[in-house]
């Protein structure tokens, strides 16, 4: 491999004959080393662990002992006003020996997973209240309810738990999630004080 | 006063017209009906530019038809013509100023100083133009009536031949045939016929009192719900409109002999002429190009949200603007052939877009394209470029939109991985070709968009490493139109699958993304 950083860039690209034109043209104008200068980052800006995406593009609130003891759930929340719903770190299912072994969404009068939302206007969604059940979580010896904490329409759930419920032990945080809702702003905001930060959740938990 | 006999070119005009004419009794006939010179001229089948515009009066015709050399000095009949509502006397009443008093017209030579007067005024820098008339609905009636009559009256005499009634000129072609002439002398710039031209005249003519009578006759139909609507919303309204077209459909569908029972045959005569306004306007004039947009801080279109602005500005609006600056249009609207994130730059080929300007007063040269396209690159800030700018046609849109989903784009971006990035891995993602992938729509738009799962092609990746780190690399890659790129990495909560994340076996994350290219035949 040739150690020029030129070299490599030609190495880089597989060029069909028209790009190859194409390069050829914006060469007059802007030869390749000013394209590959703009992309390649600036060491210094670059973070040892940047923010995950969760972090990134949304807000993430805590709810501790969520209608019991012990059933921490957390809402990340997008600036779009969608709220992802799933396990906290410290919730009791995640604690037990074997962790989780089944999903089930069947709970309360529908099938949870059954939902079409269709369209912008996401119609036929189910609206929810905080404490309806959207599905259950069951370990080797117990069952857990996990609940939707913010009214509002349920657009779509996690139906991968339902072949890989093992998602929940490994990244409850991120491909573990449960459902998405989408609350109206006016009961977003009558919830939203009375949960806990990022910060706030570990330092109660005890957590890191 | 004496009326001065037609000069010597004209007589040669009317001389050869002779021979289209109908014998001198149906001319008499007619005359007296209330039809004008030139509609007996037209309906003739006579395109001789020079008989239009003689100013002939009616007893004067009838003296050189029957080669008469003594002249009677007949007043002209006050009235006007009851085909064409004095449309080709020409006479017509025009509002000066909105709300001002009404001028009224009576020669060819009036009307078309009025109307490139209008046209000076309003400040188009023009090189050509196209006249475009719009005549109410009751002259056609007129036309079918007058028709009739002579088909009632004449159809057993030899001189009517079925030809007769098809071989005439319109009041349209004929206004035209009279107008643009002295229209490209007073204006200086060539006419262009058939609508081509991006500058149009408009003409529209009414009268309201024929007009009126022609909605009274027209049969029940859904006609008459939309006139109850008309007079329930606006019940001091007299005009209750019933549109043109609607018009023209039901004269087209109504049988000879229901006309005739509705309508006047032949037209009666009317006492005043039609009413004229004069517009113009130009048609959209279409500037595209390829735009490059340096900054991760500028929209793609004007973002505003509750008062504030999302963003430093909008690629929209540093093109528009300066655009609009040298077009003078009413406005302008930004297309483009996809488009990016606030913080995403556009590099490389650049992304097609058009601007699409309404009404422009001046059509841009070559040189002032430059001069838009020069203004644009050299500012300051260098936020938005733009290459290849230059002036297209209406087609443009349709070639921009045309097979979108298949348009391949090229991208780069800085990802991180939670452990070091090995040979293995490097090896992994560049053998994978035309990989197919799910997107469940991501969470950041799934607000505003179906939830759907789509899937789509990642064609080629590289990896470009970047020295001095283990766990960051630059990923090129070229995937389907319609790719999220940000969920390619990250994954969506394992919403998109496969991911880099899921592809390598460890957490990915996007910092950075960079369009390098989007593959268009078209603005190149």
């Amino acid at each position: 491999m040739a150690e020029n950083a030129e070299r490599s860039e030609e190495t880089l690209y597989k060029p069909s004959p028209k790009s190859i034109e194409r390069e050829k043209q914006a060469m007059e104008e802007e030869p390749k080393e000013d394209l590959s200068s703009l992309l390649l980052p600036n060491l210094n800006d670059l973070p040892q662990n940047p923010p995950t995406a969760v972090k990134f593009n949304f807000s993430r609130y805590f709810l501790p002992d969520f209608t019991k003891p012990g059933h921490d759930q957390y809402i990340y929340r997008h600036a779009n006003g969608l709220c992802v719903i799933g396990l906290a770190q410290a919730h009791v299912a995640l604690k037990e020996e074997g962790g989780v072994t089944a999903v089930d969404f069947n709970v309360g009068k529908s099938d949870r997973s059954e939902l079409k939302v269709t369209g912008k206007r996401k119609r036929n969604a189910q609206h929810f209240e905080s404490n309806s059940a959207l599905c259950k979580v069951c370990t080797n010896d117990n069952f857990y309810i996990v609940r939707c904490c913010v009214k509002g329409s349920l657009l779509e759930v996690n139906d991968r738990l339902i072949k890989q419920p093992g998602l929940l032990n490994s990244s409850a945080d991120r491909e573990g999630y449960v459902a998405i809702i989408m609350p109206k702003q006016g009961d977003w905001l009558k919830i939203k004080d009375s949960l806990l930060s990022y910060e706030d959740y570990v330092k109660l938990r005890g957590l890191l | 006063m004496t009326s001065p006999g037609p000069a010597i070119e004209w007589q040669t005009a009317l001389g050869n017209a002779k021979l289209c004419l109908p014998p001198c009794h149906v001319i008499r006939d007619l005359l007296s009906t209330g039809v004008c010179v030139r509609c007996i001229f037209r309906l003739s089948g006579i395109h001789d530019r020079d008989c239009y515009i003689s100013p002939i009066n009616e007893s004067e015709l009838i003296s050189v038809l029957e080669e008469q050399n003594e002249i009677k000095c007949n007043s002209t009949t006050s009235t006007n013509c009851c085909v064409c509502l004095g449309v080709l006397c020409p006479s017509c009443v025009v509002p000066e100023k909105p709300g001002a008093d009404l001028r009224e017209i009576s020669s060819v030579n009036e009307l078309a100083l009025l109307i490139s007067d209008m046209v000076k005024g309003k400040q188009y820098r023009i090189d050509e133009f196209s006249l475009e008339v719009s005549l109410p609905p009751v002259i056609t009636a007129n036309e079918r009536a007058l028709r009739l009559y002579l088909k009632q009256k004449y159809e057993k005499e030899q001189w009517f031949k079925d030809s007769f009634l098809h071989d005439h000129m319109s009041v349209k072609d004929t206004l035209k045939l009279v107008l643009n002439a002295s229209l490209e002398n007073y204006l200086a710039v060539q006419n262009v016929e058939t609508l081509s031209s991006s500058f149009r005249i408009r003409l529209t003519y009414s009268h309201s009192e024929t007009s009126q009578k022609l909605q009274s006759m027209l049969p029940n139909g859904h006609d008459s719900k939309k006139r109850e609507r008309g007079s329930r919303e606006n019940g001091s309204s007299k005009n209750c409109n019933v549109p043109d077209a609607s018009a023209y459909r039901v004269l087209e569908l109504i049988e000879d002999q229901n006309f005739c029972a509705q309508f006047q045959v032949p037209p009666g005569k009317v006492d005043k002429p039609c009413q004229l306004v004069v517009a113009c306007y130009r048609t959209p004039t279409y500037i595209g190009g390829r735009y490059l947009k340096y900054s991760r801080n500028v929209s793609q279109s004007r973002w505003i949200i509750d008062d504030e602005r999302m963003g430093e500005t909008s690629v929209e609006e540093i093109i528009g603007e300066n655009v609009h600056q040298i077009c003078q249009g009413d406005g302008y609207k930004f297309h483009s052939a996809g488009r990016e994130d606030i913080d995403v730059r556009m590099l490389g080929s650049g992304r097609p877009f058009l601007v699409e300007v309404s009404n422009s007063r001046i059509v841009p040269s070559s040189t002032e394209i430059e001069q838009i396209s020069d203004k644009i690159n050299h500012t300051d800030k260098k936020l938005v470029g733009v290459k290849n700018l230059k002036l297209v046609g209406a087609e443009a849109w349709d070639l921009m939109r045309e097979g979108e989903a298949e348009k391949q784009k090229q991208y780069a971006a800085l990802v991180w991985i939670s452990r070091p990035l090995n040979v293995d891995d490097v090896c992994n993602l560049t053998s994978l070709k035309n990989m197919e992938i799910s997107q469940k729509t991501p969470i950041r738009v799934l607000h505003r968009r179906s939830p759907l799962e789509r899937s789509k092609v990642i064609h080629w990746m590289k990896i470009e490493k970047v020295e001095g780190t283990t766990q960051y690399f630059l990923l090129h890659l070229c995937t389907q139109a319609g790719t999220y790129i940000k969920e390619f990495v990250h994954g969506d909560l394992g919403r998109t699958h496969p991911s880099i994340g899921s592809i390598l076996g460890c957490r990915a994350e996007i910092l950075q993304l960079d369009v390098t290219d989007v593959k268009m035949d078209y603005f190149d």
